[in-house]
């Protein structure tokens, strides 16, 4: 199945990956568990500081929908129950917990084989009491992806678009999409049987809706698991290496020929739900063996590493405990990126735990990281010839610069996927994703 | 609150995304278009001998020199190093004769720098092309100097071409069509003819057009848009009337239609960013050339063609493709 719509973007060299796709990292000796995403929106934690806990056991959990429950990653002892930084520099309540360094279950984990089975409600459930999140952007609990909205959104009920859409397309997203992820393509290559039980799970959770496998160019898709998935019905969509490819608001639009309509919209919206291939398997290993997520792969690169290495690593890691066990990295980095090289954040210490949401760790030496200068936009195009979302960013950042932002939002500046496309070609090397954000971010104070 | 992490340990840089960046810079941008014109200037040295080489130096110096005047003078960082004016100075000699005195090269390049790019405050932020500012007010000033033309005398090789004694523009303008009919239409494209250094020669014009091109430092629009526009808009008045106008070919072998195309009207600020609006530049500027090179005051319509099109630059800009999630507005 070939493209519905081509795009605009960039092409990067392509990146080697270095062989086995998975390795499973080292215990950590510690791990640090955040209670949420940010400050005001934690789970109450249920565990107190002394207590004895077990891999899997829960720590913490809400009745928010939207929170998803925190689990033990490690056996050990609670130490302390404390605000800890995240990775956007805010302060979540975290529970952080000493290893004993053997690593007890909570329960057995029991595969059961007829999960497919059981009724829509009990998948449901085993998927939130799992904790499993679909990394995002936006970052939800899967199972809040799963479930069919339930307000109508005005806005689009005013301009035609059918209110509150069932979902009607299941997109697994594949593609790496950045330099410095490698780890979709990993697990369609070794995980093919929870690909497969996966897909079956959301054919049944989502009864009508199709499904399409979305991969990258470079065949990642065995033969056995390409007919299995024609039993299935499933359709695969072989897209070029091209970024920002594996982006949502592109990807959607690749596959389906719909746009998500932005400012305020979501995929819900157009019937879309997108899911991570990684977060699949985590789908699979919560409702076949009732296991919380208690682990992320992810991939680290950088800093005079020759090739993408993927890592199984126990959430709540602490980065620098990771990087010195790991022991992969050859030089000194001075920058340390959560997520991919193009829209990761850069963290500004190593003592950031690995969440649900960390899908990879860029690290980069002083001749790697890249600065940005405060030089004049010349007006070359560049930008403009490449934005996936066919904005003029030249203009959007002089305005953001000169804090024209009603302008610049005239101008679409809330159309902007964040891809950050524009800062990559600028030859003056502006910060154009920075500009682009502060100026959402003035706005979104009005 | 106490501090959940110290922050004594070293330091990590910060910095938003992306944390990749292309290698192209603005001055790759400009010394590749600066290698992409040594063709032209090389055919100029070979057609006009070292007159030309030491014109292209007088203008280029001069550029650098104005430029780190001006950047001094109104407290900016000095970037002669990006290469914009010395490539503000190779252009402005490409369009001259070889033949004009220095210090109109040096008047012309001064104005260029100065009043068509600095004052609006530097790279990018002046509306017209600086180059052709710097020619218009040279040739409106000193007509006469700007308008001495040599014949040309390649350095090896080639036998002069002798056949006509003005550049081909003013010989139908003056003398009308018949003084161009053995005129081989070789000596055009090669360049073996009177004019300006850098025009002549529509070959090595085209040799640093398609490395730009093939380099992506421009895009196709403007050239061809440009081109085509012009060609077939002489092409329908050849073929109403063949006795007044010429071939439409000989008209874009002519005259600084190639250079113009390449290299003037895809300057870096002057000119629209979106696609549509490149096309439309492009038409606009190859019809003006012809409506002035037909029935005009001048005798080369390019750099005016150019000029006016840059002025409605801003205007073109707003013809856009459409964005990414744009729903219909509601009346
Ligand atoms: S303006 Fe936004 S969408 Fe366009 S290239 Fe820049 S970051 Fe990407
Ligand atoms: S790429 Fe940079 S210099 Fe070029 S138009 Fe865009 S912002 Fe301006």
């Amino acid at each position: 199945m070939g493209p519905k719509a081509s795009f605009r973007g960039v092409s990067f060299p392509p990146q080697k990956v270095s062989n086995p796709a998975i390795e499973d990292a080292p215990l950590p000796q510690r791990v640090v568990l955040p209670l949420g995403e940010d400050r005001d929106r934690v789970c109450q934690p249920v565990v107190e500081v002394g207590e004895q806990v077990k891999t899997g056991q829960l720590v913490g959990q809400s009745a928010d929908f939207l929170l998803a429950p925190v689990h033990s990653s490690i056996s050990g002892r609670v130490t302390d129950i404390r605000p800890w930084f995240d990775q956007k520099g805010g302060e979540v309540l975290s529970v952080i917990v000493e290893s004993d360094g053997i690593d007890s279950w909570q329960e057995e984990l029991r595969s059961d084989e007829r999960f497919l089975e059981r009724a829509t409600v009990q998948i449901l459930a085993d998927l939130k009491a799992s904790g499993v999140v679909e990394i995002g952007p936006p970052a939800m609990p899967l199972h809040a992806k799963f479930a069919q909205p339930e307000r109508p959104k005005e806005f689009l009920f005013l301009v035609g678009i059918p209110r509150a859409k069932m979902v009607d397309t299941v997109i697994i997203n594949g593609i790496d999409a950045e330099p410095g992820m490698a780890t979709k393509k990993a697990i369609l290559q070794k995980n093919s049987s929870e690909i497969l039980a996966g897909i079956k799970i959301i054919q049944k959770l989502l009864g009508s809706a199709r499904v399409v496998l979305a991969v990258g160019s470079n065949g990642s898709l065995n033969s056995p698991l390409t007919s299995e998935l024609a039993g299935l019905g499933v359709r695969v969509f072989q897209g070029k290496d091209k970024y920002p490819l594996g982006l949502n608001p592109i990807l959607i639009k690749c596959v389906t020929g719909r746009e998500i309509p932005l400012p305020d919209g979501s995929e819900q919206d157009i019937g879309v739900a997108v899911v991570d291939a990684v977060t699949l398997v985590h789908l699979v290993e919560a409702v076949r063996d009732r296991k919380p997520q208690v682990e992320k792969v992810v991939s680290v690169s950088g800093a005079g590493m020759s090739a993408v290495k993927n890592f199984k690593v126990r959430l709540g890691t602490v980065i620098s405990d990771l990087v010195e066990q790991l022991e992969v990295l050859k030089g000194e980095p001075v920058k340390v990126i959560a997520g991919g090289a193009m829209t990761g954040d850069a963290l500004f210490s190593a003592d950031i735990p690995v969440t649900k949401e960390t899908d990879a760790l860029v690290f980069q030496t002083a001749g790697e990281a890249k600065s940005f200068s405060p030089d004049a936009c010349i007006n070359c195009g560049m930008c403009v010839r490449h934005c996936p979302a066919k904005l003029l960013p030249n203009e959007l950042s002089k305005y953001c610069e000169f804090s024209m932002f009603e302008e610049a939002r005239d101008e679409y500046l809330l159309h902007c996927i964040e891809c950050g496309i524009c800062a990559y070609v600028c030859p003056e090397k502006r910060p154009m994703l920075h500009l682009m954000r502060y100026g959402k971010r003035e706005l979104s104070l009005v | 609150m106490d501090r959940a992490i110290s922050l004594g340990k070293p330091m990590l840089r910060v910095s938003v995304a992306p944390h990749i960046l292309q290698k192209i810079t603005t001055s790759n941008l400009m010394y590749n278009t600066l290698i992409a014109l040594v063709p032209a200037l090389l055919a100029g040295i070979y057609f006009f001998g070292f007159a030309a080489l030491k014109l292209a130096l007088i203008c280029m110096v001069t550029a650098v020199a104005c430029e780190a005047g001006m950047q001094g003078l109104t407290g900016r960082k000095l970037a002669i190093k990006n290469g914009s004016g010395l490539l503000l100075g190779l252009l402005f000699a490409l369009i001259c004769s070889p033949e004009i005195p220095w210090w109109t090269a040096v008047a012309g390049t001064a104005i260029a720098v100065i009043l068509g790019r600095e004052i609006y405050g530097g790279l990018g932020n002046n509306p017209f092309n600086p180059v052709l500012v710097g020619w218009a007010v040279a040739r409106i000033s000193w007509s006469d100097h700007m308008t001495t033309w040599i014949m040309p005398e390649p350095l090896f090789g080639l036998e002069p071409g002798g056949y006509i004694e003005y550049p081909p523009l003013e010989v139908i303008r003056v003398d009308g069509l018949e003084a161009l009919v053995d005129l081989p239409w070789l000596d055009l494209f090669i360049g073996n003819v009177p004019g300006t250094i850098g025009t002549v020669s529509v070959a090595a014009v085209l040799i640093g057009g398609i490395y730009l091109l093939a380099r992506r430092i421009i895009t196709w629009h403007v050239p061809v848009s440009f081109l085509a526009s012009a060609w077939l808009f002489g092409l329908i008045f050849w073929l109403i009337d063949p006795e007044t106008y010429a071939n439409p070919t000989i008209y874009i072998l002519s005259g600084w239609m190639v250079l113009g195309a390449f290299f003037l009207a895809t300057d870096k600020g002057t000119v629209p960013v979106t696609g549509p609006g490149m096309i439309i530049f492009g038409i606009g500027c190859g019809l003006i050339t012809m409506i002035i090179r037909y029935w005009g005051g001048f005798v080369d319509g390019v750099a005016f063609a150019i000029l006016l099109m840059n002025a409605t630059t801003p205007l073109l800009d707003r013809v856009r493709p459409r964005v990414y999630g744009r729903v219909k507005e509601v009346a």
